[in-house]
């Protein structure tokens, strides 16, 4: 067990846990950040993606230690006080989720992407998600809450709502 | 209908009240629950698809630090009463399931039975305890398929039943099947397959169990589609008294019948909870849910089909054989529904039918969305290569035989009506919205440049819940409850054994609550997962719209009346001359007169007005009119027949699942069954191979389609035949599960046409389509 | 499927992380982006005593262009490299590849040398090396070596690397004038491993191929070169018939796995279609290469005027 310092959604964030625990289980079960889910564990279904440096990361696939020295962005961190983004509540308009489990991992997903690729088409957007599963929708509620999030960013904040 | 002056919510895609927490990640799922002293589970798992178990020595995993218990099947046993599946049990069908023990004691029966649990400070150090945990087991020869099974050599999955063959059914006839079949102008025969796949949500199984020694209540945090089944099956497994349960679910990551009742893994844990009296958590890793929570699909069909040779379907003979796996569950319940659902909306006058079940060294049948759905894929299957044989259209052969809407109404021969069944309407329109004629001028341009299109059509019906039958009730379990209050805050709250699991009851429920009673959506609440609090109920066999929507509808509206009859005294005006308007109460006609509704709860509940301090109902809906739901999917494809690799151009789909309580909903739920069909065709498969070791225990082989694999889905929402003077919302949770596959499979033989392929299974990969195009270029006929 | 335990060690330096295993040998593994190591310590497949990660070793990142080849530090990232100019311009087959490795967060951590020390053989990244004769350096307490792709790949998750040795760079030759690359495979979906893969480097010179690579991912255990299929095609014009001698020469001799998701017989006539797809591909892309070449040389041609 070693004491393992992470920032995480801004603040330095600090507890002990061993070196081969994954940072997926380090933020839901030592820093009571559950909004990251865990599908899979072997690094296919994506619901663990958080945001490391800027890129998404399969939360599963990254040992706590590794952590320590980055910034790492959960769920929790993309709106304040647990409301909603601008990319959720296009979500919420799109009616994105059904049971919800998938959705964080969607969320930061979709978060890295568009934030790099403002202009993304529905094509390439569909591949930018396809590293992410969803059991519930079919995929084109998603795909329309980000498309929607796209276009409402492109207007600005005085465009169409 | 109601007159409110109110904006209408029923109808309108209300934004789901669940977002604001699923969005942020605030959702409480199974594994998201701590409690002080928790420990954590896993299983010791048997490597054997079939075995005895000689000896079980848990010394070196009880000695290991952060291991807290050791239980081995046999320590389980002696504190737990063995029993069938809860499932099963609520099904009636208990009597029928052989005796085993709880986790296994003398024999595993599949890759990954359950041989003993540990418990442990965490998930990783349990694993560890679980190595350490040593098994003697002596090899018994596996059963891996039914023709294995039926074998009456074949070594019993359960010794003391003394064969594999567990659901030997009569023979049943419905019609005069010896004279149809006699006076045909021709037999067709067939034999389909289709293949075992499974539900695959997101979120596995799980659960906390916590008991306190003080009070002898053991509380149960669950992932579960009823509170109450769980409980009544936590509660007979551990010899409790029901009341000393407690079932409590949060936000459920998606179920679609897998998560009914407790699983064994579940049950072992509640009973460690006891011994330990200590809260105990397992989630299930994903290894654990694609090995042994249980599949489903896998069967059989030998079809004579009886055929006139302008293309009447007269009469169909089945045989079906289901492999039900290890440890029943609820798949021997499967041939009858199958028999009954077979004749669909078509006029056939004859049907045969006789099924077999037999138990494998699988995992267990369960139910998974639409778990009859075999029907359809045959009876559609079946239609297209009746249609090829005869050089129909598959539209053609389709309105040919369609049952004609008439009143009194046509009926299945198994005995159902098929009252306002829109099956012509949904046929029509999908071929118009597709534009059927120019497909095919199309697909001939593109088959002379080597590009082989192809489009299929299937149209099925659901008994969601069915119409009224003559001694009433709506299907699985009869009459829903609920319990309606309105409190002194004006806050309106439902209490429902429903357990959405994605299906948005929080919304869906207010949408109806809101509009009959006459409050804003925002001051409904809709309370669910709690087995001390709320009616029973259970989530599934697309029941919740019309039977959770009525007795929300009816309930709402005895409410009201409560209310208005208490408002009266305080208006001193006739309840007759009331109404309630966006949260207030006021005389028609007269806005000045308005009075909140919290104001009216306050006034009863103060004792002063002498009436009943709680403005409270208690309603029950047997389903009404009841009703279908339905409706015709159509698929265009290309198949790359250099690779295999089937693109689905476009997919449409025309609908008629009644009133939309939330059209977005609707279309989720229709989109997410589409999805899980299409994946079961081109993806997805769970497969064993001949010595019972499971081959697609990870998602790098058992393929979930993604965003790149399913296309944008367009549905049509049709006009319904409005059968109840208020209820007319159908279930629509397992209709896209259901046609889909023949839908795809259809458009994938219309592919392949020039090919002479002929489909008579439903899993497609890249390599079984290669398989088949050589097949019929080397003249080897019907694909075997 | 929570990992098994280990020993835990994170050299800040190469020398600091030979010495390790230098000491551990087989006992230890190397964790480099851990996209394919940890989805195997979580199964229970692996089980080293210790694990080494480099992920502090920043002197392995980076991208350089010399001398006509072009060196690749083992632990960059396949994103980096996905993005590098230097990969686009001078090593296009690598770049053709890159974005069909898993998906984006895969590539977040994914790197090069840890995907090619992997070594699976249905992966991209193997059949590109192989296709390149890339050279793989790796480093030991005893000092350097450098293997040629031919002897790197060894077997099944098998290479040439000692257990005391670290793979620190990859070098890819620089592309000639002329030259165009693709990356083909069949896929059960988009982002999976491949069925099969084809890497394929074609150079034209003056119409004709004066170069041709190819490696298959996805038919052995190793990646495969399909020498005789290149041997074909040197001096030719490019030409659908060509394609389809080529593609009959490339799988003649093969003999795929069967498993889940793919029978041998299905594999191979698969491999035959991606020959034909691939080489149209890369005979498209290297005469625009040859255009844009002749271009540039004419455009400089007349600012001398």
């Amino acid at each position: 067990m070693t004491d393992i310092t992470v920032r995480v959604n801004g603040a330095a964030r600090t507890a002990s846990a061993e070196a081969r625990k994954t940072l997926a289980d380090f933020l839901r079960d030592d820093l009571d950040l559950t909004g990251t889910h865990v599908g899979c564990e072997h690094g296919v279904c994506g619901a663990c993606t958080v945001i490391v440096d800027g890129r998404p990361v399969r939360s599963c696939l990254m040992l706590a230690v590794q952590a320590a020295g980055h910034e790492v962005t959960t769920i929790e961190g993309l709106a304040p006080d647990g409301g909603l983004g601008p990319l959720q509540e296009a979500m919420r308009d799109s009616h994105s989720f059904q049971c919800g489990f998938c959705t964080p991992g969607f969320v930061m997903q979709a978060t890295a992407f568009l934030s790099a690729h403002p202009d993304a088409g529905e094509r390439e957007i569909r591949e930018a998600l396809s590293g992410n599963i969803c059991r519930c929708t079919g995929y084109q509620s998603i795909i329309d809450g980000v498309l929607l999030a796209a276009q409402r960013a492109k207007a600005g904040p005085g465009g169409d709502q | 209908m109601t007159q409110i002056a109110a904006e209408r919510y029923t109808g309108a895609s209300v934004k789901r009240s669940e977002d604001p927490r699923i969005l942020a990640g605030a959702g409480r799922y199974i594994d998201d629950v701590k409690l002080p002293g928790m420990l954590h589970a896993a299983f010791v798992r048997s490597p054997l698809a079939h075995g005895r178990v000689l000896a079980v020595d848990a010394s070196a995993a009880r000695s290991l630090p952060g291991v807290v218990a050791v239980l081995t099947g046999t320590d389980l046993d002696a504190i737990t009463v063995r029993g069938p599946d809860p499932l099963l049990a609520m099904m009636g069908a208990g009597a029928s399931a052989p005796d085993y023990s709880l986790l296994a004691t003398d024999a595993v029966r599949l890759v990954g039975d359950p041989v003993a649990v540990v418990v442990a400070e965490s998930r990783y150090l349990a694993e560890d305890g679980c190595e350490l945990v040593e098994v003697d087991y002596e090899d018994l020869p596996p059963v891996t398929s039914a023709v294995a099974a039926l074998d009456p050599g074949s070594h019993p999955v359960f010794a003391s039943l003394g064969s594999n063959v567990i659901g030997p059914r009569k023979r049943d006839e419905f019609g005069d099947v010896a004279g149809t079949f006699a006076a045909a102008d021709r037999i067709a025969e067939f034999h389909i397959d289709v293949h075992r796949h499974q539900n695959v949500p997101m979120e596995g199984r799980g659960c906390v169990a916590s008991y306190d020694p003080g009070s002898g209540v053991l509380t149960v945090h669950a992932a579960t589609q009823s509170v109450h089944v769980t409980r009544m099956g936590i509660a007979t497994c551990l010899g409790m008294e029901p009341g000393q349960v407690r079932v409590l679910a949060g936000d459920i990551g998606g179920s679609f019948g897998l998560k009914i009742g407790a699983s064994r893994e579940e049950l072992a844990v509640a009973a460690a909870s006891r011994a330990l009296g200590r809260p105990v958590k397992w989630i299930e890793d994903r290894s654990e849910n694609l090995t042994v929570s249980g599949q489903a699909r896998e069967e059989s069909f030998d079809v004579r089909a009886a055929v006139s040779d302008d293309g009447d379907l007269l009469g169909l003979d089945v045989s079906m054989v289901i492999d039900t796996g290890a440890y029943p569950v609820m798949g021997g319940m499967v041939p009858m529904i199958i028999e009954m659902m077979l004749p669909g909306p078509y006029k056939m006058a004859a049907l045969g039918f006789e099924s077999t079940a037999v138990t494998t060294n699988k995992a267990s049948y369960i139910a998974y969305r639409g778990p009859w759905a075999s029907e359809t894929f045959v009876r559609e299957r079946v239609l297209d290569l009746l249609a090829r044989d005869l050089g129909l259209d598959p539209l053609e052969i389709r309105l040919r035989n369609v049952a004609p809407r008439t009143s009194p109404p046509a009926m299945m021969i198994t005995g159902r009506p098929l009252t306002g069944v829109t099956t012509r309407e949904s046929l029509e329109r999908v071929a118009q919205i597709v534009d059927l004629p120019a497909f095919r001028r199309r697909q001939a341009q593109e088959r002379a440049r080597g590009r082989y299109l192809g489009i299929g059509l299937a149209t099925f019906i659901e008994a969601a819940p069915g119409p009224r039958a003559p001694q009433g009730g709506g299907g699985l379990m009869g009459l829903e409850s609920m319990r309606l209050r309105l409190s002194e805050d004006g806050i309106l709250t439902l209490f429902t054994g429903q357990m959405p699991h994605g299906q948005s009851h929080q919304t869906t429920l207010a949408q109806i609550a809101a509009d009959e009673f006459g409050v804003p959506f925002e001051q409904v609440r809709v309370v669910v997962g709690d087995s001390d609090v709320v009616p029973f109920g259970l989530t599934g066999g697309s029941r919740s719209a019309t039977m959770t929507g009525g007795v929300t509808l009816h309930g709402a509206r005895q409410l009201k009346a409560k209310v208005l009859d208490v408002a009266a005294l305080l208006i001193e005006a006739s309840a007759r001359d009331l109404e309630i308007t966006d949260g207030q109460v006021i005389v028609r006609g007269d806005p000045d007169s308005a009075i909140p509704v919290a104001e009216v709860a306050r006034q009863a509940a103060s004792g002063q007005l002498g009436v009943d301090p709680g403005l409270e109902v208690e309603a029950s809906f047997d389903g009404g009119e009841g009703g279908w739901s339905g409706g015709s999917h159509c698929a265009i494809v290309e198949v790359d027949v250099e690779t295999g690799i089937v693109t689905i151009e476009r997919y449409v789909a025309a609908e008629d699942c009644g009133a939309l309580i939330n059209p977005a909903i609707v279309e989720g739920q229709i989109r997410g069954g589409i999805a899980q069909g299409i994946g079961a065709v081109l993806l997805e498969r769970s497969a064993y191979d001949q010595d019972g070791n499971y081959q697609s225990a990870t998602f790098m082989d058992y393929l979930l389609p993604t965003a790149c694999e399913i296309p944008r889905i367009e549905i049509e929402h049709l006009e319904t035949v409005p059968l109840d003077a208020d209820v007319n919302f159908r279930g629509v949770g397992e209709g896209g599960m259901i046609v889909a596959p023949p839908t795809l499979v259809n458009a994938i033989e219309d592919a392949l046409a020039p090919f002479g392929v002929r489909i008579y299974e439903q899993h497609l990969p890249p390599a079984r389509i290669l398989e088949l195009i050589a097949k019929h270029a080397e003249g080897e006929g019907p694909a075997s | 499927m929570k990992l098994p335990d280990f020993a835990y060690e994170a050299p800040a330096t190469l020398a600091e992380a030979v010495g390790l295993l230098g000491e551990h040998q087989d006992e230890a593994s190397v964790l480099a982006g851990g996209q394919s190591l940890i989805p195997l310590l979580a199964l229970r497949l692996a089980r080293p005593a210790v694990l080494v990660d480099i992920n502090g070793l920043d002197e392995l990142s980076g991208v350089s262009v010399t001398d006509g080849q072009v060196a690749v530090g083992a632990m960059t990232r396949e994103y980096v490299a996905e993005e590098s100019a230097a990969v686009a311009e001078h090593v296009p087959l690598l770049a053709a590849a890159l974005p069909l490795i898993g998906h984006e967060a895969i590539r977040s951590r994914g790197t090069i040398g840890g995907s090619l020390a992997h070594a699976d053989p249905a992966a991209e990244l193997p059949a590109v090396a192989r296709a390149l004769d890339a050279e793989f350096v790796v480093r030991s307490q005893s000092g350097e070596r450098v293997i040629p792709a031919a002897e790197w790949f060894a077997g099944y998750l098998a290479t040439a690397r000692r257990p005391d040795e670290i793979l620190v760079e990859v070098r890819f030759p620089a592309a000639g004038p002329g030259t165009g690359a693709s990356f083909e495979e069949v896929a059960r979906r988009h982002g999976d491993f491949a069925m099969v893969g084809l890497a394929v480097s074609l150079t034209l010179a003056e119409g004709t191929v004066s170069d041709a690579r190819l490696a298959f991912s996805g038919l052995a255990d190793v990646p495969v070169r399909a020498e005789e299929a290149e041997a074909l095609l040197l001096g030719q014009e490019p030409s659908q018939q060509l394609f389809e001698e080529a593609a009959r020469r490339a799988t003649a001799g093969v003999d795929p796995p069967a498993d889940l998701h793919g029978s041998a017989e299905y594999r191979k006539k698969v491999a035959a279609a991606l020959v034909r797809r691939g080489l149209r591909a890369a005979a498209d892309s290297a005469s625009q290469d040859s255009a844009r070449q002749d271009s540039a040389r004419q455009d400089s041609a007349h600012e001398r005027q």
